[in-house]
């Protein structure tokens, strides 16, 4: 479970710095979710148990700050862990190129299950749906850039710590 | 055989593992859930708090910079508006004295007073879904939940959480929250909402059952203000200009646009009206 806590430190860096971002941002109305990028190291690298504890604390930690139901997301980041932590025997995990499809498929996914569950809320499907849209592309191009960097942040943690033996680059 | 059997349960392991967990999590007491809810904000609030004193200190150390005729000619300008704003706030109190004493005259209610509670803003979350702000005053200062929250453009929100240290404002813009509202010059109540907010754009809201008779265009936009009614807000605060309505799908009212203060995306204070008891 030490590899889960040091795992979920880094989220909550991440959560911090996406918040302090979107504090910068919301004069544009532009707006980062990185809901992806909570679940892929974790079911992409780590045991069921603690990629799964790391994903839904995350999830808990999104949630504390939103309007929805408290565990809304953390059920939705439980539910992408498995479906990527089953499919990772049959991926290339360790090509980074891999790990960036990975966080834009489970952002895109999550992006687009929150929506319709706050859509009945939407006054003007248009407007809100391109605003959506654009909140969707800004966010996964932003994350295309950060992936490499934040896998590496966790990688370089979770070795640091003796938690995960150092791969080979 | 025991092996395709083995290797079966190894991959539905992790989907038995996920409802097990749903399963606590669907009959885990309301109670439990609302403190984990409340345990894993106050574990962010630090960060967002943190942030905002951080802002503070480079807005301390950018001011710093100002040379001294800089401060000398924004003192001056600081000590007109303070004069002029002291001749108000004379003529403020006179008229407040006259209201009191016609209303003692007419035995009619007295109006709800209110305490000027202002907090910094720590951290802003204007997505499409939903749009609310973290001030930096909670519980310690007496905020209670549902309080309004305003600024010098109008109405800002309302306090939609209230936490130890600091509050959660649900803003005007947000398409979660209504408020009864009236036009400029009007009587009757209507309905606001807070809509569309389009990215590089301004805010805006809608706004439902306006009487036929009631006009407006983007040439010749009308004032909405709070009407008062619903108990949250006072009457008079402004929320937005009306630059559009036409005819709804019924035809017994109309239906319209209304355009928001841009300043909203990027406010730093506010102002919380904490109610005092009636006297």
């Amino acid at each position: 479970m030490r590899a889960a806590a040091v795992l979920f430190a880094t989220l909550y860096l991440l959560h911090a710095l996406v918040a302090a971002g979107n504090t910068l941002l919301s004069g544009l109305h532009l707006w980062l979710f990185a809901g992806g990028l909570y679940v892929a190291y974790g079911a992409l690298f780590l045991p069921l148990a603690a990629g799964l504890a790391a994903a839904v604390l995350a999830g808990f930690l999104c949630d504390a700050m939103s309007p929805l139901a408290f565990g809304t997301q953390a059920v939705l980041f439980a539910a992408a862990h498995v479906a990527v932590f089953n499919a990772r025997e049959r991926l290339q995990r360790e090509e980074t190129a891999v790990q960036v499809l990975v966080v834009l498929v489970l952002n895109a996914a999550l992006f687009l299950v929150l929506s319709l569950l706050r859509l009945r809320l939407m006054h003007g499907v248009a407007g809100a749906g391109a605003r959506l849209l654009s909140d969707l592309v800004w966010s996964e191009a932003i994350l295309a850039t950060v992936t490499p960097w934040f896998f590496a942040l966790q990688a370089q943690t979770l070795v640091a710590l003796r938690l995960q033996p150092a791969r080979a680059a | 055989m025991r092996i395709g059997r083995s290797r079966r349960y190894d991959q539905a392991r992790p989907f038995v593992v996920l409802g097990v967990a749903l399963a606590i999590w669907l009959f885990l007491p309301l109670a439990l859930k609302s403190f984990v809810r409340a345990t894993f904000f106050e574990m962010t609030a630090p960060e967002a708090v943190a942030a905002s004193h951080a802002a503070d200190l480079r807005n301390f150390w950018a001011l710093r910079l100002h040379s001294k005729d800089e401060m000398i000619a924004a003192g001056r300008e600081l000590a007109h508006l303070n004069a002029s704003y002291e001749i108000a706030v004379q003529e403020n109190s006179a008229l407040q004295r006259e209201v009191e004493e016609l209303q003692s005259l007419l035995k009619m209610p007295k109006d709800e007073r209110y305490r000027f509670e202002h907090a910094q803003v720590a951290e802003r979350d204007f997505s499409g879904w939903w749009q609310r702000m973290i001030i930096r005053k909670g519980r310690d200062y007496g905020i209670p939940v549902g309080a309004p929250v305003v600024y010098s453009g109008g109405v800002v929100g309302r306090v939609a959480e209230v936490h130890a240290f600091t509050s959660v404002v649900q803003l005007s813009s947000d398409p979660g929250l209504r408020i009864a509202a009236v036009v400029d010059g009007d009587a009757r109540p209507i309905s606001y909402q807070g809509a569309e907010n389009p990215v590089f754009g301004a805010p805006k809201g809608v706004i439902e059952f306006v009487p036929l008779d009631v006009y407006a265009s983007a040439t010749q936009p009308k004032r909405l203000a709070t009407s008062g009614l619903g108990g949250v807000f006072p009457p008079g605060l402004t929320i937005g200009r009306i630059d559009h309505v036409e005819p709804s799908a019924d035809g017994l009212f109309k239906t319209g646009e209304v355009a928001l203060d841009p300043r909203l995306s990027e406010l730093t204070e506010v102002t919380v009206l904490v109610a005092l008891a009636a006297r």
